[in-house]
């Protein structure tokens, strides 16, 4: 009845799902590679995962209605928003830095989120949006380059890989998935970093930031930002930056994750509270000037609250 | 055909009401008014009326009180129960108490039930509806026993064993398997205990104590707390915590003790001021 | 609505296959141990379904998953995680190691991603170096190891207090002493006890029986267990890790 025009219908990407789930199995989800160490991803040989979409007549509009907290702030299932991620080129590499906080609505889920993930020795991606989707979309990312280095006998380069989720979100544009993340590492042609998001867009760049707090965070990273930083000076940036944007944006904070890439693969520098980097600084780091980030600690003395001595007198 | 616009007629307005359903259907709800879960009942018996009440007040699903008064005055022999919004129950209830008094005071004569009864209908639907009590009254006046129940948009049932709130339904169940005419007050009340605890048990409405009110002709006994079904579990450890826990930016002690030095000006021979 | 306008005008209809069914759950990770728990309570809206509707599930020896949100779904997904771990342990002939079952958690509720599970997940138990572990998932995947975590209806009430109790947050150590890394396991179980004794009192969706898991790694005696009323060993074998379940009452109003 409906499979004719299934076949022969448009290929958005709810269609292209549908049609291989009826063209592969009859209501089966699991197929038999789920018996062997292929586990969780399954059959990924054959392709792109397949997804259970609920029997309604406009699935997207179910999953908005049920997840959108934007929409509906009451609604039950509720996805993790609120983030401050950037990355920067430089001489020395690229830097990652990024917040720890998962808010959902006023609530702070978590203060220990892991938003930066490790693709590879070589690539780290950046998790703004969905949660999950940045997880799951970016750990398939993983398989699939290594897939790569099996097939070609090199590594893939980032250009390539942030291409490769660019057109894999892209295929599902419109279903809801929720993404802003950033592609970095090294390859053949240096330091890289690739801005993809869900809607599709790949932007190439040398500095980035996303999320609600990205704002706060570019006004940091503009005014101190140059090519010939040192390692030292970049790490106090993005740690800076981030520090800026905890403070200044609600659904941001808690802790600031950096990593830097260089050209023997990602490095993790450290993870620092906010908090602390507020009253007392960062600590004994490379870069820092071990003072306190806060305002009221930095302009001691000179501000009208607490007055230099000779204005007071 | 005319619209609510420019058709002003007398009495409710519903000008309103255009907006409002324009506003829903752009996905905009109406606010929701805090509904109160309770269990509130009243039942008759040889010689008077026994009122019962559980004691918790919610706000959403978290508990806000776990023993507030669900039973209020209205006179000395008039007792009514709320459910509902907390603050409409409270203060309807206040407000027809205080009318009472005037006109028991205007009459010269002890107010009946049903007078209550009436200002507290009259009222309600005055209110359409909008000021959210559902009331248990009972009393014992002239004219004898009286039990009633009043819903929000002010209609009224005269039974008698009455149930309102979330856990109606529970204490019903109680009643209509238990209530038997001419019970003795020990029988009436362990059956309004036993209603009221069919709601603290069953709806997550209502929770904690037993309130019990007991009006004869001529005596009214409030029994406050009357069964403590759900006492405090004690807590495994103690959580207190060292001083100093606290982080502190700055420390300044002042003193409060100011010394302060009067200096008489204009002499001891100055004449001393008229201040009469 | 205005009774004359019903008819008058499109209704809209939409399929909501969720319901909430209230109640909390919550695990700590210790050195070499793990605490998982859930209350028993089932309600929809002002009304218990019912008193005893475990929560908390025993996976293999040293998994424990934790299941809250909407009831039908969870019963589901504990049926399917179990399935895919016997199929494991027919292919395999051993248990799944704990982080692969988390991953495997994930995979199983991104599958879901565009008609989810409405459930929060939280597994705990022992991981292969023998650490005690707890995983906390959102209801489309995206999990983390933790040392605790709460989920939940009271999960608002009961988490800031375990960030008090087990993170020391807000607390300042006496001078010259520092907080320690991880509780020893008596005081973990007394707090799991005030959270959920607490979490009662406050919460109209939490109450009735509390159920306890703890798993302890392999080898280790059962020091701040004995004693404890109604303990009962649910391990299938004594010489590897080793499950308990505590069963306590709580409140029932």
């Amino acid at each position: 009845m409906n499979t004719f025009v299934n076949q022969f219908s448009t290929s958005s990407a709810l269609s292209v799902i549908k049609k291989a789930q009826a063209v592969t199995d009859d209501d089966e989800e699991f197929s038999d590679a789920a018996w062997g160490s292929e586990a969780g991803f399954g059959s990924l040989a054959k392709g792109v995962p397949s997804f259970s979409v609920p029997a309604v007549q406009d699935p997207t509009s179910f999953l908005r209605l049920h997840t959108d907290d934007h929409a509906d702030p009451n609604c039950r299932i509720k996805i993790q928003h609120g983030t401050t991620t950037l990355a920067f080129r430089f001489q020395g590499g690229v830097i990652v830095a990024v917040d720890s906080r998962a808010t959902a609505g006023s609530y702070i889920a978590s203060g220990t989120v892991k938003k930066v993930i490790e693709i590879n020795p070589y690539l780290l991606g950046t998790m703004a949006g969905g949660a999950a989707d940045c997880q799951y979309w970016e750990t398939y990312l993983g398989i699939q380059c290594r897939l790569h280095e099996l097939r070609n006998r090199e590594r893939i380069s980032v250009a390539a890989a942030s291409k490769y989720l660019s057109n894999l979100v892209y295929g599902y544009k419109g279903m809801g998935l929720s993404m802003g993340t950033m592609i970095c590492g090294w390859d053949k042609t240096g330091p890289a970093v690739f801005y993809v998001d869900s809607d599709g867009s790949r932007l190439k760049g040398d500095l980035f930031s996303v999320g609600s707090g990205s704002t706060f965070a570019y006004g940091v990273l503009d005014q101190g930002y140059r090519w010939d930083l040192t390692d030292e000076e970049a790490q106090e940036l993005g740690r800076r930056s981030i520090y800026a944007a905890g403070h200044r944006d609600a659904f941001s904070g808690n802790t600031c994750n950096l990593y830097h890439v260089k050209e023997d693969g990602w490095r993790f520098i450290g993870n620092y509270d906010i908090t602390k980097m507020h009253y007392d600084g960062p600590g004994d780091v490379p870069g820092s000037t071990k003072v306190a980030y806060g305002y009221d600690v930095r302009v001691e003395g000179r501000t009208s609250s607490n007055p230099p001595v000779a204005a007071a007198a | 055909m005319a619209t609510a616009s420019t058709y002003a007629p007398v009495g409710f307005d519903f000008s309103n009401q255009v907006r409002n359903q324009f506003l829903q259907e752009k996905g905009l709800p109406l606010p929701k008014a805090t509904s109160t879960g309770t269990t509130i009942v009243g039942c008759l018996f040889k010689d008077g009326i026994v009122l019962g009440a559980d004691t918790r007040a919610t706000e959403g699903p978290i508990v806000a009180d776990k023993n507030c008064e669900k039973i209020h005055y209205l006179t000395d022999s008039i007792r009514c129960c709320g459910a509902g919004t907390a603050a409409d129950t409270e203060f309807t209830t206040a407000l027809i108490s205080s009318n009472m008094a005037l006109h028991e005071l205007s009459t010269g004569r002890k107010p009946r039930v049903v007078t209550a009864m009436t200002m507290l209908k009259q009222m309600l639907f005055r209110y359409q509806g909008q000021v959210g009590a559902a009331l248990v009254l009972g009393g014992v006046d002239a004219t004898g026993p009286h039990l009633f129940t009043i819903a929000p948009h002010g209609s009224t049932d005269k039974l008698p064993y009455v149930t309102m709130g979330s856990g109606s339904l529970a204490a019903m169940a109680v009643f209509e398997s238990g209530w038997k005419a001419g019970m003795t007050r020990e029988e009436a009340l362990s059956l309004v205990t036993d209603a009221i605890c069919a709601g603290i048990f069953n709806d997550l409405g209502s929770g904690s104590n037993v309130d019990a009110c007991v009006i004869t002709a001529g005596h009214t006994d409030m029994l406050r707390n009357f069964v403590r079904p759900n006492e405090r579990v004690a807590k495994e450890q103690r959580y207190l915590f060292r001083r100093g826990t606290t982080a502190w930016k700055k420390e300044s002690v002042r003193d409060l003790i100011v010394s302060e030095e009067v200096r008489p000006i204009g002499g001891a021979g100055a004449e001393a001021m008229d201040t009469s | 609505m205005n009774p004359m306008n019903t008819a008058a005008q499109p209704q809209q209809r939409q399929f909501n296959p969720y319901t909430e069914n209230g109640g909390t759950i919550l695990a700590i990770a210790g050195v070499d141990f793990s605490v998982i728990a859930g209350d028993t309570r089932q309600s929809e809206g002002y009304n218990i379904q019912t008193r005893y509707a475990p929560k908390v599930f025993r996976l293999t020896d040293r998994a424990v998953l934790a299941v809250n949100g909407f009831a039908a779904d969870g019963n589901m997904f504990v049926k399917k995680v179990k399935q895919r771990l016997e199929w494991y342990r027919h292919a395999h002939a051993k248990d799944m190691p704990l982080h692969a079952i988390a991953r495997l958690i994930q995979t199983m509720l991104y599958g879901r991603r565009f008609f989810p599970y409405y459930v929060y997940n939280i597994l705990g138990g022992i991981e292969d170096d023998g650490s005690g572990a707890v995983y906390s998932f959102d209801p489309v995947g995206s999990y983390e190891r933790e040392t605790c975590r709460a989920a939940g209806a009271a999960q608002s009430l009961v988490q800031p207090f375990l960030d008090n109790q087990i993170y020391f947050k807000n607390q300042q150590p006496a001078p010259g002493t520092a907080h320690p890394a991880h509780l020893p396991l008596p005081h973990v179980l007394s707090l799991v006890i005030d959270s959920f004794t607490g979490a009662t009192e406050r919460h109209i969706e939490v109450g009735d029986g509390l159920e306890i898991y703890v798993v302890l790694a392999k080898g280790r005696d059962l020091s701040g267990l004995e004693g404890f009323a109604g303990l009962q060993e649910v391990s299938s074998r004594s010489d590897g890790e080793r499950i308990f379940v505590i069963r306590r009452e709580l409140k029932k109003d």
